[in-house]
């Protein structure tokens, strides 16, 4: 059955008019709690592309040579395992090195050269990660070994940990606000629809379609959803460019902590767009739960 | 157009609101439903409606069995089956003509329709001069029309009343029984629940009696009930229990009932009905 477009948003924008206060409670409810949850991804990925080759628990990267002929990078193989404050180690190709330089290195820096260009590698474990310098030490300017083998720095170290904890607080925080964002849309349509359930009963009565009765309480869901996501997005989009997250990364940069963390445009905007979905999904499932019960019989 | 094959209803707590009823309603026929409270007018217009589902049996309407009417079907149904209630159910912020037009709104009827379709059933129920008005403008027998302009502004096949005039002055009464009666007349099969004894004897058409929930009486030709039948059939046929005893039919004036028939509207709307 044909519901004109015209019908439906006026009658949307009528009833969001008419429960105004509920209204705006319900997109502040989704925008903070949207907007807490976009924050929580963009801290997170900005932690990943920071702590990008700390992962699984490494402690020390022990880099070898690009030139190092393949006997002496198995050498360095069994002395780092036959060193006993070295509890395991993962051998790393050039070509995962290249790889990983992708993500960790500032693109005009990487474009600049070839996966020749970089060292293999050993990616260790250690038995106490405290013991980092120590096994830096032992091994720098050893025969094959290029450069100085690298640890985390203490401030990836903490905020590796910080920003474990954070996410978790944020992420549990903004499934809390999420739920009770849902619960006052539904409360918000439920409010409209027991202000129009005369006209609800009437059009029962007279045989119009569950679509059509539901479809204007729905684009109303949809419009506090999308209205809160919007404010949500302003906030993610604010935070990136407020702190910096856009900076790209230098080899002068390197000890900035912000400066590792920055991510590409396009991964904001995935979190932007996840981040609206959330909101139309929020809005629309709200409003189609707070329907239901009206339209039976 | 309407058959009740041995249905039950029976409703949480197990009270029985009708029990192995089976009735047959043919089309353009005109039924009263009378009964005290409680004896199952009620359900059986809400089945009608598929409000509520039979408890057991078969119902057919409009050619269709509408036990086995999918959800998704039932406005469609709907489209068929117009409904007038004791407490009219107008929308109080929109005008008469809006209350009316709302009924072809939401099934998508376009506006060309509504425009000439609304003033014809406004004339037909007398009320084009009050178009504008808001229901709480009107008399209670005007919100009653207007409430029957909705119901048949869609051309139903069926109109239900659940107790019409429940809210009416007899004379108002009187006005919404013509009505009705004029909308039979269109070929439209007309169910009137109700317990006004006076607009059932002045009528005397088919008359389906209910008591908790069993049918007791079916007459054509009826009255409201014993004391009535007994006034009307005279001293003559003092029968103990009216159980399908039909007195003999009484000669009583039809003319009020006739008067509003052969207007104008009416035979139009008998067409436009022929011809859809």
């Amino acid at each position: 059955m044909p519901v004109s477009a015209g019908y439906v948003t006026r009658e949307a924008t009528t009833n969001l008019w008419r429960n105004r206060l509920m209204t705006i409670a319900a997109v502040l409810t989704v925008a903070v709690s949207l907007a807490l949850v976009g924050s929580a991804l963009l801290l997170k990925q900005g932690a990943t592309n920071a702590t990008a080759q700390w992962q699984n628990g490494v402690n020390i990267r022990v880099w070898v040579n690009p030139n190092a002929p393949a006997a002496q990078y198995k050498a360095i193989g069994v002395q780092l395992s036959q060193n006993p404050l070295v509890k395991s180690c993962i051998p790393r190709s050039q070509a995962y090195d290249y790889n990983e330089a992708r993500r960790t290195v500032a693109a005009d820096e990487f474009n600049a050269t070839t996966q020749s260009d970089y060292p293999s590698s050993y990616a260790c474990v250690l038995a106490n990660p405290s013991d980092a310098t120590a096994v830096s030490q032992q091994f720098a300017g050893k025969p094959g070994i290029f450069g100085t083998p690298s640890s985390p720095t203490a401030q990836i170290r903490t905020m590796q940990s910080v920003i474990h904890i954070l996410q978790w607080v944020f992420l549990s925080v903004a499934v809390v606000l999420l739920l009770s964002a849902s619960v006052l849309i539904l409360n918000t349509i439920r409010m409209a629809i027991f202000a129009r359930r005369r006209e609800v009963s009437v059009m029962k009565l007279v045989g119009a379609t569950n679509w059509f009765i539901r479809l204007p309480f729905m684009v109303e869901g949809l419009i506090q959803g999308l209205l809160g996501s919007a404010v949500a997005v302003l906030v993610v989009l604010s935070l990136y460019w407020g702190i910096g997250l856009n900076t790209t990364k230098t080899v002068a940069n390197q000890s900035n902590l912000i400066a590792q963390m920055s991510m590409g445009a396009w991964e904001v905007a995935a979190t932007c767009i996840l981040v609206a979905l959330v909101g139309i999904v929020v809005g629309v499932a709200g409003s189609a739960l707070a329907v239901r019960r009206f339209l039976d019989v | 157009m309407i058959t009740f094959q041995n249905v039950t209803k029976t409703y949480k707590g197990s009270t029985v609101a009708l029990r192995d009823c089976s009735i047959e309603i043919d089309k353009g026929e005109f039924v009263f439903l009378v009964g005290p409270s409680g004896s199952g007018k009620t359900t059986f217009i809400r089945l009608l409606l598929r409000e509520e589902m039979p408890t057991s049996g078969r119902i057919w309407e409009a050619g269709k069995e509408i036990g086995h009417l999918s959800k998704w079907r039932v406005p469609y149904l709907r489209r068929n089956i117009g409904c007038v209630f004791q407490d009219f159910r107008l929308l109080p912020n929109r005008t008469v003509f809006e209350n009316v037009a709302f009924a072809l709104e939401v099934i998508g009827r376009p506006k060309h329709v509504i425009a000439s379709q609304v003033p014809q059933v406004l004339d037909l129920v007398g009320l084009t001069k009050k178009s504008g008005n808001l229901p709480g403008e009107l008399s209670g027998g005007e919100q009653q029309r207007v409430a029957v302009a909705r119901a048949f502004v869609n051309r139903p096949l069926i109109l239900l009343a659940d107790e019409p005039t429940g809210n009416l002055d007899p004379t108002t009464s009187l006005g919404i029984m013509r009505l009705l009666d004029r909308i039979n007349r269109t070929g439209t099969t007309v169910v009137v629940a109700t317990h006004d004894a006076g607009m059932v004897d002045q009528m005397r058409r088919r008359v389906v009696e209910l008591d908790h929930g069993t049918k007791v009486r079916d007459q054509a030709r009826g009255v409201y009930g014993l004391d009535s039948a007994v006034a009307a059939a005279g001293a003559g046929s003092p029968t103990g229990t009216m159980v399908e005893t039909a007195p003999a039919p009484v000669p009583v004036s039809r003319a009020a009932a006739r008067n509003g028939g052969a207007s104008r509207t009416g035979d139009g709307l008998r067409r436009r009905n022929a011809g859809r």
